[in-house]
């Protein structure tokens, strides 16, 4: 009983320890989940940012994978620790609007990035966009398929709205190309191994596919697993702009991936918070360019992300 | 779930018991299985071809590789939903373990070593602990899911030697090496239920804990047994799918628990504990690939999968009640 | 009848979620200045009214050793039919019975498929999830629903003399819970399904009523946790209610109600909720990274029944 006592005290004072350091500026940023490479980058790239301006960062994700109510729970909380900042990325875009509403109501200034919120008060928006970037890949492959030839789209998890514009991008460039044929479009929920088996038994219907549209790198990378297993040949592309996805393009069986860069969107969502706190001048919205990641630039995002520099406002752009 | 007052009448004391019954409910789903592929052969060419039906074989294999320890566990009346998690902080300890050595076998053995270890953990949680198998086993998912995470830190492990990958991905004499496994371990889970003095005792600890206590079954160390047991299976099916994939992520394991116990459930296992069989899990997990391997032939929407899966699954379910011996 | 049929005694015992929550909302307290404020705690228990309303049922589920593993499933149809309605007709009464009529359909599934067909609960509930939240799919496409009356969600944040609306809410469902459990016929009937189904028989109980009425109970709390919710969300979402079938049970099986042991006990349920909802809440207080939080939370399920392993009977 009594060494119980003991460790209750010890464990009591490490929390308190923890959660008494102050800091000049705290910022709550917001992710969806903790098993998405790209969501990785931001809150790395949120780190980066912060280290150079000298605030400190507290990092919020649901412990089930894009929690609506869960992320409810943590924006409830965590405006009871009243942050300076906070830079919101949205499990949904249409459901956390009354989490939006509830820190505008206490008065913190948040940065939405990533996936633009239907509703609420921002200082700014920072994002790529899911849309456009599923048409500027899905375009390249086409372009690369020579116009002409069959694809099979893979979608990813029905209801997230990433999936529902990725595949409605990848749908739109196929209007422009009369002479492709869309065979199928099967969802694999963004999972390698589903990806994989969706893949094995859509092989079996078609003799024939020349394209594959990944809506992520993961399932991309299932097709390409199963197409090698069955000695077939396709050109394949994803979405993320992953680490593993730049190795592959760089070794010619992924023809390419569309970038969203989560790594500059936390970067920037930070750098503006922060000007936003100091009162510095920001811009109200600002969306990247759709980068689609190939053979002809894929250097460039051969560094860890953990090893990359942020990029300031003005590099990037902002009006 | 446990029955700890009532007898079972179908239980006769004699050492080979339930065997007859349970190859009644092995034909049966037998005959469910075939006749699920003839609606599939008649709805979709594609689906008698070689390559599908080599296709659909692995991808039961990977699905009852999962399953088969677990067959032992709901035997006992217990569960494991640890499953899926085991499986992701294996696959994931044996990814970084080949990368860093470059030795296949030693990712193998961490792989194997992983499971067993979690699946002993479970064991002692259940017997030693006295925690109920559905919350022990769940609440050590939650933590093998956050180390996993937490090992992983949102990366990717992938690119492993070919020699490996074979395991998963390669053919010996035209057929996927993860039939051969299966085959393997569907001859060692069979003759370990059925023909050993083990097998019966799992069987008897399920159907009555209490009698089989009093007539000598050490049920708690058989308890051990049978969840390290089913945490080593997790840790072999977690390389087949590495090797399979060619990566390992901290969430692989994320859709693999319910598909695993629909597979044993669909394949005749009882939760009640005493009844079923290993080769019946191997046939729920065919028919439970024959409904993915069908919907994406005939190509059906993404919004009626999980409507169409849920519904066969019940059917599957309902009609192997029907045909049970009844036990109430 | 056994002692199965009386709440354990709390003077012979505490219980092991009683100790969690108290060692969880010490250590909080201390370690957070801001765990112990007003604005906090009713943080927290505004947080876990929807949890709990899916808990009280499925107590009563796992103590006649079934499963009701659709609960969420259909709680997140019955929230989008709600918010369908409501839209369309403007008249939140029609859209609560509609709710609720969703929730007692599935519960009706449920039971008849478990009780006349014989289907295991685990895999019966298992097939409805499905069915539930294809359905869920098929009617929203994938898509937030939006657009709901503000009116609505003043359910969620609004309060009568003081007291935030969804707890009285929740005290309302605890207090019918109770009572059906503790001193009606069909609870008793129900601690008997749990030990002693052959009892109910000689007596000419229909044990497959009771089954159909034990899930029928869930349908119906599921369709009230459809309001709170979708007034939480002020939008309904095919993806909202995942996952919260086995919080419930892990909350439910916490609190000591155990289908291995056959007893239950409904105030341990309201703690188990509690100590889920302390927890999680502390951790977000304190910034605790994300997968030492998932980690905790098997953690808290495995003390907790571990202490209670403890001093039970062998």
């Amino acid at each position: 009983m009594k060494y119980f006592v003991t460790g209750l005290a010890a464990a009591v004072a490490v929390l308190a320890a923890g959660a008494g350091f102050a800091a000049n500026e705290t910022i709550a940023v917001f992710t969806k989940n903790l098993t998405n490479p790209y969501f990785q980058a931001v809150r790395v790239g949120a780190e980066a940012a912060a280290k150079t301006l000298g605030v400190k960062i507290d990092q919020y994700i649901p412990t089930k994978p894009d929690s609506i109510p869960e992320q409810l729970s943590q924006v409830e909380d965590v405006i009871v620790k009243k942050p300076d900042a906070i830079v919101f990325i949205p499990v949904d875009y249409k459901a956390l609007v009354p989490a939006v509403e509830k820190i505008n109501a206490a008065g913190i200034p948040v940065v939405n990035i990533t996936d633009r919120s239907a509703g609420g008060e921002f200082v700014s928006f920072v994002g790529a966009n899911d849309y456009g970037i599923g048409l500027a890949t899905a375009t390249d492959l086409l372009k690369a398929m020579g116009g002409k030839g069959n694809v099979i789209i893979l979608e990813g998890v029905k209801g997230a709205l990433s999936n529902t514009d990725r595949v409605r991008g990848f749908n739109d460039a196929l209007k422009g190309f009369p002479n492709v044929k869309l065979l199928a479009s099967q969802p694999a929920n963004y999972q390698r191994l589903q990806a994989l088996q969706v893949m094995e038994n859509l092989m079996q219907s078609f003799p024939t596919i020349d394209g594959v549209l990944a809506a992520n790198d993961p399932m991309a990378v299932g097709a390409i697993e199963a197409l090698e297993g069955a000695n077939r040949k396709a050109l394949v592309v994803g979405i993320n702009g992953s680490k593993e996805a730049v190795e592959l393009i760089k070794s010619g069986k992924l023809l390419a991936s569309g970038d969203f860069n989560g790594f500059i969107q936390g970067c920037i969502g930070v750098e503006i918070a922060v000007r936003a706190l100091r009162k510095q001048p920001t811009p109200k919205e600002l969306i990247l360019k759709p980068a689609v990641i190939d053979t002809t630039n894929f250097l460039s995002y051969e560094t860890p992300v953990e090893e990359r520099t942020c990029p300031t406002l003005d590099q990037v752009g902002a009006p | 779930m446990n029955k700890q007052t009532t007898g079972r009448a179908d239980i006769a004391a004699p050492p080979r018991f339930g065997f007859s019954s349970n190859v009644m409910q092995v034909l049966y789903r037998l005959l469910a299985a075939a006749l699920l592929c003839m609606v599939l052969a008649s709805l979709s060419d594609a689906f008698m071809t070689e390559n599908n039906i080599l296709n659909v074989l692995r991808q039961t294999a990977l699905l009852f590789l999962m399953a088969s320890g677990l067959t032992l566990v709901i035997l006992t009346a217990g569960l494991d939903l640890s499953v899926g998690a085991n499986i992701a902080l294996s696959a994931c300890l044996a990814a970084s373990v080949i990368k860093a050595t470059g030795s296949a076998s030693l990712g193998v053995a961490t792989g194997i070593g992983c499971g067993t270890f979690v699946g002993l953990a479970n064991g002692l949680l259940v017997t030693a602990l006295r925690i109920p198998s559905f919350i022990a086993t769940y609440g050590v998912m939650w933590m093998l899911t956050g180390l996993t995470y937490f090992y992983m830190g949102g990366q990717t492990i992938h690119g492993f030697p070919p020699a490996f990958r074979q395991l998963g991905s390669g053919y010996l004499l035209g057929i996927p090496m993860p039939v051969y496994v299966m085959v393997l371990f569907l001859a060692i889970g069979t003759f370990f239920a059925q023909r050993t003095i083990w097998g019966q005792q799992v069987y008897a600890i399920g159907a009555n804990p209490v009698a089989a206590r009093l007539s000598g079954v050490p049920v708690q160390s058989r308890l051990v047994l049978v969840y390290t047991l089913s945490g080593a299976m997790a840790g072999l099916a977690s390389l087949i799918i590495l090797a399979r994939i060619n990566s390992a992520e901290g969430d692989i394991g994320e859709n693999l628990t319910l598909p695993a116990i629909a597979a044993v459930l669909v394949g005749g296992t009882s939760l009640f504990g005493g009844s079923g069989s290993v080769m019946g899990t191997l046939i729920g997990a065919l028919i439970l690939t024959l409904v993915l391997n069908g919907m994406n032939l005939l190509q059906v929407n993404a919004s009626w999968q999980p409507l169409v899966t849920g519904v066969i699954v019940l059917v599957a379910v309902w009609i192997s009640t029907l045909t049970r011996p009844s036990d109430e | 009848m056994s002692s199965r049929t009386v709440a354990p005694s709390l003077i012979a015992r505490v219980p092991g979620v009683a100790i969690a929550l108290i060692v969880l909302c010490t250590v909080f307290a201390f370690a957070s200045a801001r765990f112990a404020t007003p604005t906090n705690i009713a943080n927290i228990l505004v947080q876990s009214t929807i949890l709990l309303l899916l808990a009280l049922p499925m107590t009563l589920v796992i103590m006649t050793e079934g499963l009701d593993l659709s609960i969420g499933a259909v709680l997140t149809f019955a929230s989008i039919i709600l918010a369908v309605i409501v839209i369309a007709t403007g008249s939140l009464a029609l859209a609560l019975s509609a709710a609720l009529a969703a929730g007692l359909c599935f519960g009706l599934a449920n039971g008849v498929l478990i009780s006349v067909l014989g289907i295991p609960p685990f895999i019966t509930t298992l097939g409805t999830l499905g069915i539930a939240q294809g359905l869920s799919l098929l009617v929203t496409d994938g898509q937030s629903i939006v657009g709901i009356p503000r009116s609505i969600e003043s359910l969620y944040s609004g309060s009568l003399a003081g007291i935030p609306l969804p707890i009285l809410i929740a005290t309302l469902a605890y207090a019918v819970t109770h009572i059906l459990l503790y001193h009606t016929r069909f609870g008793t009937y129900i601690f008997a399904l749990g030990g002693n189904r052959e009892a109910l028989k000689i007596a000419g109980i229909s044990v497959r009523g009771m089954l159909i009425g034990v899930y029928l109970f869930s349908g119906l709390m599921a369709g009230f946790a459809a309001l709170l919710l979708t007034a939480r969300l002020n939008s309904a979402h095919p993806t909202a209610g995942i996952g919260m079938e086995f919080d419930a049970i892990a909350a439910v099986a916490v609190g000591g109600t155990s289908f291995e042991r056959g007893n239950g006990w409904l105030f341990g349920t309201l703690l188990g909720v509690l100590a889920v909802g302390v927890l999680r809440n502390g951790l977000n207080l304190l910034a605790v990274p994300s997968s030492a939080q998932v980690a905790s939370i098997g953690a808290l399920v495995i003390i907790a029944l571990f202490i209670d392993g403890l001093r039970s009977e062998p």
